[in-house]
């Protein structure tokens, strides 16, 4: 699955997880090329969220490896694998209601110590923003559904992450903004960083995805490139869970 | 007779200190969700602290204040880090318990180093005081004002400006996209301690100073005040606790005005319960907020019960019972009475706080009114002892239920504090009530148990007669527990929305738990009236509470064998290794601390 010669930047490699009694994960392996947009398909409690927050070190596995340009993320916590440049956009946007979206956005750079760069970061984003400009004084828990969509995607990038991980970036969005976040996502993309992103709108995350994976019940039963997948048959019948496995 | 003025000037500048400690918790509970119940401890060792250096090192002002926030500020970060931190993971009640038993300790070693005779606390400012209108004020009130407009400045700087204080912002509002953020949750933890301990120590130094006297029964005054203060203003809201604060210091200074001293903290409280009645978030809550609660499921600890069989329990039954045939001292015998007293009232807390999951601290106060129904119908009434400590036993389940439903719209941490309120307003009622209760003097020459004309007066008799009473209660609760409305109990502690989905009506089966439990509590203190002849507003103290909690605790919540022996190992072990009394207080909350941190489900584990 690795693209082109160079190692992947995050390799999922034969993971299992549990809560508590009930396996969530089985030999889960997954990898995000450099440069690439990889997302991980599949129904309600197929373990997709789970497997973001293995990525982001809030749950553990109990066995697999989880590497980031080749070093192991496992024993990291939360804000180490941050450090390491990996900027989340959470599901359901988790955004600080009460704080600004200046505060929100500027948040994202708690990592950063280069508050002069940090300032025209804040600049670059109110360009690929515009909409934001108006809104900065504002509380952030006062903005619409897709206006807290942008926040918490501007908020991700001004860590300057390597790879972006995104959970449902297009839930409970109008169909205007889901196009717009799908532009921003490769316009992200386009300046070189990954994305991993969870959906649960197949078709439309096949439009911008370079690589795909479905997940059922914990499992992997289909990858390929996003082109391929695009026109398998099957990818409906495994998306919609018509045929349960195990 | 002082002038109105003079009663704002108090009630603001007490208010002011409340502030100190009020700003301490929200902080707390803005990050982690807590109520800390620590905060009065830290308070207490601030003014020790101040003590030490204002009488022993003769340390000018602002140096002290600043020894004292510096000493307080590191008492906070070995809670947080050694209390506090191993439970991060543990179930939602532990960090609760902690601070409990963390404040049980910090009191206590307080109370060994410095005995429990209050002491002076000279304020080192000149005492001249100045006319301001129709009321004087002196420096001592402008330094408070001072220090309390200062921390509030400071701290608006901190959470505004600096990195840490967006990152104790973040964190409060959303714990885990802060860390996806990059904020380590551990400093913030540790900041917000730090600070909450400075300001509870400097205010703790200005009240000792203020009142130019100190003593160890300040602590959990503080954190009774600090929490009415802080659920006035809303849970975890930073300015609202100021103002909370102001509000309370006012209330009381009017009340204490119009009605006299004794009613100070009467006002306090019902201030809480009418706000936690009326707006449980609080005055100032916008719609947004309702506190995420947990769901009282995840606030206990689940586990297996270790199953006992039928013939060991019959066997050990057995043993207690014959156990005055043999020649066993008295001392002993007086030792199990104890134990079958606090079984029961054991018993009344392991239904209500463990198969119910309504954490109650303010317990005694059943006893209290169980003891006073008693010995009030048996010395006033002259009604027979037997039948007095039954209506005792019906006065405090049906009164404890009324007044404890208010609270039954509340979850988790709230259902804490207000039964904390409801135990204390119980015994400010007795105190001051005099016409019925005698007030501050108390009862004096209640009659022996007697039952059928009989007195009870020998070791033996009275012995029998608290274990059968303690069976009957424990075999009633066990068929209560396997039966279906056990079972409803278990699901409203579980999931109460769940609950409620499938037909339960939550006030019903809450009312029926208090009102059985109520009831044993009642008989409980009944039986300890008597045997005491003399009871007053204090002999069933939140301490009393708290030890119950604690035999809960250790037995297992809900489980009733478990109630039962906890009871007897909390009582009984300290006599066996002839602990001095005054470590007894320190043992139990060392006991609590160890059981949160290593055993969470209690000896036998919870139903």
């Amino acid at each position: 699955m690795t693209t082109g010669a160079s190692e992947p930047l995050l390799a999922l490699s034969n993971v299992n997880t549990f809560y508590g009694q009930a396996q969530v994960h089985f030999d889960l392996s997954i990898t995000v090329g450099r440069g690439h947009i990889v997302c991980l398909l599949g129904g309600n409690a197929s373990g997709k969220s789970t497997t973001m927050k293995i990525i982001l070190g809030l749950v553990k596995p109990r066995s697999g490896d989880v590497t980031f340009d080749g070093a192991s993320l496992l024993g990291l916590t939360t804000p180490q694998i941050v450090r390491r440049g990996i900027a989340s956009v959470p599901e359901a946007r988790r955004l600080f209601a009460d704080m600004s979206v200046r505060e929100n956005i500027l948040m994202g750079a708690f990592v950063r110590n280069d508050r002069d760069a940090v300032a025209q970061d804040l600049d670059k984003m109110l360009t690929l923003f515009p909409k934001l400009g108006q809104r900065l004084s504002q509380r952030a828990g006062s903005l619409s559904g897709g206006e807290q969509q942008m926040v918490a995607m501007a908020r991700a990038l001004m860590s300057r992450p390597r790879m972006i991980v995104m959970d449902e970036p297009t839930m409970g969005l109008s169909p205007l903004y889901v196009d717009r976040v799908l532009e921003l996502i490769r316009t992200i993309n386009q300046e070189g960083v990954s994305v991993f992103m969870v959906e649960q709108n197949a078709s439309l995350a096949l439009e911008i995805a370079h690589e795909a994976y479905v997940l059922q019940t914990g499992k992997i039963v289909l990858s390929g490139p996003a082109r391929a997948l695009r026109d398998d048959p099957r990818i409906r019948d495994a998306y919609l869970g018509g045929s349960e496995a195990a | 007779m002082s002038s109105w003025l003079d009663y704002t000037i108090n009630g603001l500048i007490v208010g002011n200190v409340y502030a100190l400690v009020a700003v301490g918790l929200a902080l707390i509970f803005g990050v982690s969700r807590l109520i800390n119940f620590a905060q009065g401890s830290i308070y207490l060792v601030g003014a020790y602290i101040g003590w030490v250096a204002v009488v022993q090192l003769h340390t000018p002002l602002p140096l002290t204040i600043i020894v004292v926030a510096v000493a307080a500020a590191i008492v906070g970060l070995i809670i947080e880090r050694f209390g506090l931190r191993p439970l991060q993971n543990s179930v939602r009640i532990a960090p609760l318990l902690a601070t409990i038993g963390i404040s049980f300790v910090l009191d206590q070693l307080v109370m060994l180093t410095f005995s429990p005779n209050p002491r002076a606390l000279p304020s080192q400012l000149p005492d001249v005081r100045f006319q301001v209108g129709g009321g004087t004020i002196g420096p001592l009130d402008l330094l408070i004002a001072g220090v309390g407009l200062t921390s509030a400045l400071l701290l608006f700087v901190f959470l505004r400006y600096s990195k840490l204080g967006w990152a104790v912002r973040a964190t409060a509002q959303d714990r885990d996209a802060a860390m996806q953020m990059g904020v380590d949750v551990n400093h913030v933890n540790q900041a917000v301690f730090g600070i909450a301990a400075a300001l509870g120590g400097v205010s703790g130094l200005l009240v000792g100073m203020y009142y130019n006297q100190i003593d160890t029964a300040m602590s959990l005054q503080a954190t009774l005040k600090g929490v009415v203060a802080e659920v006035v203003g809303g849970a975890g809201n930073v300015p609202g606790a100021v103002i909370g604060s102001l509000l309370l210091g006012l209330v009381e200074s009017y009340g204490v005005a119009v009605f006299g001293t004794s009613y100070r903290n009467l006002f306090a409280f019902l201030l809480l319960v009418i706000v936690l009645v009326l707006r449980p978030n609080g005055l100032f809550a916008s719609a947004r907020q309702a506190p995420p609660e947990p769901l009282t499921g995840t606030f206990i600890a689940p586990s297996r019960p270790v199953r006992i069989p039928r013939w060991a329990l019959l066997v050990t039954a057995g043993v207690f019972a014959i156990l005055p045939f043999f020649p066993v001292s008295f001392y002993v015998l007086q030792t199990l009475i104890n134990a079958w007293l606090l079984g029961m009232l054991a018993l009344s807390l392991t239904l209500v706080a463990g198969t119910v999951g309504q954490v109650s601290l303010g317990h005694a106060a059943l006893l209290a009114i169980g003891a006073y129904t008693s010995a009030l119908l048996s010395l006033t009434l002259s009604v027979p002892v037997g039948l007095a400590i039954i209506a005792g036993g019906l006065m405090s389940a049906a009164l404890g239920t009324l007044l404890i439903s208010p609270s039954f719209r509340l979850r988790g941490h709230y259902v804490s504090i207000a039964t904390l309120a409801i135990g204390e307003i119980v015994s400010l009622v007795i105190l001051n009530w005099e016409s019925v209760t005698r007030g501050p003097i108390g009862i004096s020459g209640i009659p022996p148990l007697s039952l059928f004309g009989y007195d009870l007066v020998s070791p033996t008799s009275i012995y029998w007669f608290s274990f059968v009473v303690l069976v009957v209660l424990a075999l009633l609760q066990g068929r209560l527990l396997g039966s279906h409305l056990g079972r409803s109990f278990r699901a409203i502690r579980d999931d109460d929305i769940a609950a409620r989905a499938y037909g339960l009506g939550l006030n019903r089966y809450k009312s029926l738990a208090f009102i059985f439990g109520g009831f044993a509590a009642g008989v409980s203190g009944g039986i300890a009236a008597h045997l005491y002849s003399y009871i007053n507003h204090e002999t069933f103290n939140t301490q009393q509470s708290i030890l119950a909690l604690t035999v809960v605790i250790l037995g297992g919540l809900g489980n009733v064998v478990g109630a039962i022996v906890g009871a007897v190992a909390l009582v009984g072990l300290p006599e066996v290794f002839r602990i001095a009394a005054e470590y007894r207080i320190l043992i139990y909350g060392i006991v609590l601390l160890l059981l949160v941190r290593f055993r969470p489900q209690g000896l036998l584990g919870t139903i």
